[in-house]
């Protein structure tokens, strides 16, 4: 059960352009090779309708995604992994920022993307949920946070 | 959170850019600042930090950032926290597992995974978990590997640890060492349940590759689903939307289909009780969106653990008709999941009728809104085929393709094309069925369909004149350039056999055909070339116009078309036309080889990283092994049970054996055939822990007592035996003063299927201080056997302890003293007669033992369970004895004569019975409990 890729990005609704914010990937590819599923996997996204199932196949893998108002979660994981439950690892995600940064909005995840990353690595490793409780992950964001103002002060 | 005042104002340029030139201009601008700065080389730690993460940003922008990955590398050594993990995120961001500069940071990893602060170990682990390759495992893996063991480090490094050594294993599995897989599994059991989720991940991954070595992962999975789901022991942070850990749940259900289904009954027993718990929680109504969804992920995971079990008939009844529902669903997510579901039932189940009640929503699925649906579906329909429905199917997937989706469409006609070939009932029907397809499909059609298609035709004599016909139809029309292709050809070797009917005279075939060449490809043309050489042969009567043709085309401007024209033309005009007729002899039948429409189905799928345990495909294809590796052994040559002309099916042959030609070829594929060496059983009897003789001794032939004992633990024993049955409890205690986690036992029975063992009970996974638990297995004869079960104890104290004890449970448990007088035993002794009903030893005793005397040799046999006639033999010193021997399908009655000569110290031993191997194994155990002598203090 590797989630390939998990990306993140808005879609402009006026100009149905979709811009990327973050991308972390699970497995090695070359940067020619992340660029066309990036293109590939977003027009599919961006092409589906509301209520439409969350899941669709993408050559011999599955997309799984999920709408945050202009927001989109993609994660990109084998044919064989269990799909509603990479919905909720999204999901999960979703919460702890909100949780973290006190309901989280886009302008969140833009200037401060290097905590969106060290979130996620609390998370998520090797392309595995790795801590499904919020305060866990919680716990260690403020201890890295307190370290960090620490040495600011000094 | 601190944040840089730089980074704030660059990121607030860039957002307020109008223009993606204003963009660029901008980056551009900063890129050569920072690219000035770091030349400088006078920064500060904060600064390299800064242009550092405004590198960050530019590169997920999109951008190229060719420089400033040394000063990333550089902030790694910091000793500033801050400082640090902003350089291993450039680390992970900018580099690959093979980029150039990385075994620059192993020595800084290295150090940080041996720091005693745990923040900076995480730090180096998450930079190995997202760029390790194969060189830094080795480097780093028994860094990796002891924060994970050590008891002293914390749950939050630990289950990092985990997750890293997958990213590992993944990259290379030489990494993962044989004698950690103990350890590893023990740690399934980690009060954490952070820790229990890594490591689960990381044993799944495992367990893949090497099922034997971590199969007592198997029992944990199935106690710790018990524990989350019936016993709801889950800490209330670990609820997610009152769903107990939704993730470990998932993780737990998919281990146990990687296991053919468990032969003791408890552990069945235990996962049945979680199965039936999942389905009563879903019958819940959900109170939102994420319950629902946690809910339905563990539901459909059970699901398929209930299918692949495939032994739990009443839960199978139950979800049966709930799949029923959920594949009408008003939900989008539950009516594909369903549909999913069911192809897998579908792949497993002994009959299809269940899913044929419901095969109009199926079909209607094919029109459901969503592709993703739409594919469900025909994964789905593909499955459910058989000979009775494959009619109404096949039309319908015809009908459907003509508006299907593009994307879909390729793979819709492979699939039909397999269905007809497979199914078809009727020449007839599959000819029309299968040119209808090419016709409907179009340009959407792989080689490989129109190929088979001409295999089937030229090695199926029944085929051959319908499909000429048909086809010429086609021909005659406007048609599809596939069928012009199978056109020609079949037309080419079997046009003669339809030259007599109307219309399909040799000059109105060859019409046909020509008038296809204007608008074919070149690589067509050439095909009607070729039919058009054999049209010479079969029809002279039109030569002067396949002349004018091969005369055309020896001008073509396409080099093959002109060379092939030239050289048929040749071959045409030669003076004799020996050489023409045996050039164009009719096409040999082709060979009987895998499908290439399976093949060609299965590319698709092949490559995923999780095992499949199951493929799209009915139960046939999935109980062929080579289906499941991607071919199947269809034979080329079909069974049509109403044939065209008329001749017997029998003749035709049924379809054929697979080549072994076929099975030769996969061998190589075969990915469970390994040449190494089967992995070390620790749990076996090559594995005994020192002293584990002396209990076994002591309990040889006792019932109850002390099997093992050290400062730590003692192994007690009772057990009792009556007929073929015997109950053994096992008594763990922990001696020591603190508490034991993880305990496992594992048992290995080499004398099965002659011993059959049954665990009823399974120890508690932890011990406290002074505490004790047991466990049950009920221990059945079902015939002769010379091996006792050994039985492994692991826990973890600190470290991992473990020990591999034999069990003294042999033949005698199951022998009963009998009664004869010493004629009937003449009678008997006679009756059953020599080998292979007699079994006789000669030996003497071991060099160490030191003495042997009639009680000792008296106590042996009747410990044995003989009850020993006097005054049968002349020789009062030999002893004589009966017994019975209990067995689970009946009972052997066993004679006994054994001749010592104490002097020697030397036995000799006679053993008949009425069924074959007993005397045998039981000669050879008294033989070994014999030669040890009376040395054992128990004679004493």
């Amino acid at each position: 059960m590797i989630p390939r890729v998990l990306t993140w990005g808005s879609e402009h609704l006026v100009t149905a352009k979709y811009s990327r914010r973050l991308a972390k990937w699970f497995t090695t590819l070359s940067p020619k090779e992340k660029a066309k599923i990036i293109k590939d996997v977003t027009q599919l996204v961006l092409s589906r309708r509301t209520r439409m199932c969350n899941f669709l196949e993408y050559k011999d893998s599955k997309v799984v995604y999920r709408r945050y108002a202009s927001l989109f979660f993609i994660a990109g994981c084998a044919s064989t992994d269990n799909e509603l439950i990479t919905l909720e690892v999204v999901h999960r995600y979703v919460e702890q920022m909100d949780k973290y940064y006190g309901n989280v909005c886009e302008l969140d995840i833009i200037f401060n993307f290097q905590k969106a990353y060290f979130i996620l690595d609390e998370l998520l490793l090797a392309g595995e949920m790795q801590e499904s409780s919020k305060k866990n992950v919680l716990r260690c964001i403020s201890q890295q946070d307190s370290l960090e103002d620490m040495e600011v002060s000094y | 959170m601190s944040s840089m005042r730089g980074l704030v104002q660059f990121i607030a340029d860039l957002r307020n850019a109008r223009a993606r030139e204003l963009e660029e201009k901008r980056v551009n601008k900063e890129l050569a600042n920072i690219r000035q700065k770091f030349k400088g080389g006078s920064l500060n730690g904060y600064q390299k930090k800064k242009y550092v993460c405004k590198l960050l940003y530019v590169y997920i922008q999109g951008y190229d950032v060719d420089f400033g990955h040394l000063e990333a590398v550089n902030l790694i050594s910091s000793t500033k926290y801050s400082e640090k993990q902003i350089g291993y995120l450039a680390v992970t961001l900018f580099f690959h597992e093979q980029h150039e500069l990385l075994h620059l940071v192993v020595n800084s990893i290295r150090k940080d995974l041996l720091d005693h602060n745990e923040l900076n170990n995480c730090l180096a682990l998450h930079a190995v978990a997202n760029v390790g390759g194969r060189e830094m495992g080795e480097a780093l893996s028994t860094d990796v590997h002891r924060l994970l063991i050590s008891p002293t480090s914390k749950a939050f490094v630990k289950k990092k640890a985990a997750l890293t050594l997958l990213r590992l294993y993944r990259k290379y599995p030489g990494i993962v060492q044989i004698e950690w897989a103990e350890r590893i599994i023990s740690l399934m059991d980690d009060a954490d349940m952070g820790v229990t989720l890594s490591v689960t991940s990381l044993v799944m991954a495992l367990v893949q590759d090497k099922p034997e070595e971590y199969r007592g992962s198997y029992v944990k999975a199935a106690q710790r689903l018990k524990r989350i789901v019936v016993e709801n022991d889950v800490a209330p942070d670990y609820l997610y939307y009152r769903v107990p850990c939704p993730w470990i749940q998932v993780k737990l259900l998919r281990l146990l289909q990687y296991y053919p289904p468990s032969e003791d009954s408890h552990v069945r027993e235990i996962i049945r009780e979680s199965l039936q718990q999942i389905m009563n929680i879903a019958m819940d109504t959900p109170k939102n969106v994420q319950q629902n969804n946690a809910q339905n992920a563990v539901l459909f995971e059970a699901i398929n653990l209930l299918i692949h079990l495939d032994t739990e008939h009443s839960l199978m009844m139950q979800v049966s008709s709930r799949l029923g529902k959920y594949i009408q669903s008003r939900e989008t997510n539950v009516r594909y999941l369903g549909l999913e579901a069911m192809t897998h039932f579908a792949a497993r189940a002994e009959t299809l009728d269940p899913i044929k009640k419901h095969q109009n929503i199926i079909l209607g699925s094919l029109r459901d809104r969503d592709i993703s649906v739409r594919r469900k579906g025909l994964d789905l329909i593909y499955s459910m085929c058989d000979t009775t429905n494959a009619g109404p199917i096949v039309n319908e997937l015809l009908r459907y393709l003509q508006t299907a989706d593009y994307g879909i469409r390729e793979e819709m006609v492979l699939k039909v094309a397999i269905l007809t070939e497979k199914y078809a009932t009727d020449a007839q029907w599959y000819i029309d069925m299968t040119l209808k397809l090419l016709s409907l499909a179009g340009d959407h059609v792989n080689d490989e369909v129109w190929q088979r298609v001409i295999q089937i035709v030229t090695n199926n004599e029944e085929l051959q004149a319908y499909a000429a016909h048909t086809l010429l139809n086609y021909l005659k029309a406007d048609c599809h350039e596939s069928l012009v292709k199978i056109g020609c050809y079949v037309l080419g070797e079997f046009g003669h056999l339809i030259a007599d009917n109307q219309g399909s005279s040799p000059i109105e075939q060859f019409l046909a055909l020509q008038a296809k060449m204007i608008t074919s490809t070149d690589n067509t043309r050439a095909m009607i070339l070729s039919s058009f050489i054999k049209f010479v042969n079969l029809f002279p009567e039109i030569k002067p116009q396949l002349l004018h043709i091969f005369r055309l085309y020896s001008h073509s401007p396409d080099s093959e078309l002109q060379q092939r024209a030239f050289e048929y033309l040749s071959l045409a005009t030669l003076p004799t036309d020996d050489l023409l007729r045996t050039v164009c002899d009719e096409m040999p039948p082709f060979s009987e080889r895998a499908s290439i429409l399976l093949s060609r189905l299965h590319q698709k799928t092949a490559g995923t990283t999780d095992k499949k345990t199951w493929v799209v495909g009915g139960k046939d294809a999935n109980q062929d092994k080579k289906e499941v590796l991607m071919a199947q052994n269809t034979g080329l040559k079909r069974t049509f049970t109403t044939i065209v002309n008329g001749t017997n099916a029998g003749t035709n042959g049924t379809a054929a054996s697979p080549a072994s030609s076929a099975t030769g070829d996969l061998a190589g594929l075969d990915l469970s055939a390994s040449s190494a060496p089967p992995p070390p059983n620790m749990a076996s009897a090559a594995h005994l822990t020192p002293d584990w003789d002396i209990g076994y001794n002591r309990l040889y032939f006792k019932g109850q007592g002390v099997l093992f004992e050290d400062a730590q633990i003692q192994v007690g024993l009772r057990s009792e035996y009556r007929g073929h049955i015997g109950v053994v409890k096992v008594y763990i205690s922990n001696k020591s003063t603190f508490p034991i986690g993880s305990l496992t036992t594992t048992l290995d029975n080499r004398a099965a299927p002659n011993l059959k063992i049954d665990t009823k009970s399974l120890p508690d996974s932890s011990l406290s201080a002074a505490g004790q638990t047991q466990q049950t297995f009920f221990i059945e004869a079902h015939g002769p056997f010379t091996d006792a079960p050994t039985i492994r104890i692991s826990y973890l104290a600190g470290a991992l302890q473990a020990y591999t004890l034999q069990l003294p449970v042999l033949m005698h448990r199951y022998m009963e003293p009998s009664t004869l007088s010493a004629e009937e035993f003449f009678k008997r002794w006679r009756q059953i007669g020599g080998s292979p009903l007699e079994a006789q030893n000669t030996f003497g005793v071991v060099a160490k033992a030191k003495d042997i005397n009639e009680t000792f040799t008296r106590q042996t046999v009747e410990g044995f369970g003989w009850r020993i006639v006097d005054n049968v033999d002349p020789n009062p010193k030999n002893i004589v004895g009966c017994a019975v021997y209990h067995f689970a399908t009946g009972k052997t009655g066993c004679l006994l004569r054994l001749e010592p000569n104490y002097e020697k110290m030397m036995y000799r031993i006679t053993i008949r019975a009425t069924q074959e191997a007993v005397p045998q194994a039981l000669a050879k155990q008294m033989e070994q409990k014999l030669a040890q002598g009376s040395t054992s203090d128990h004679y004493a």
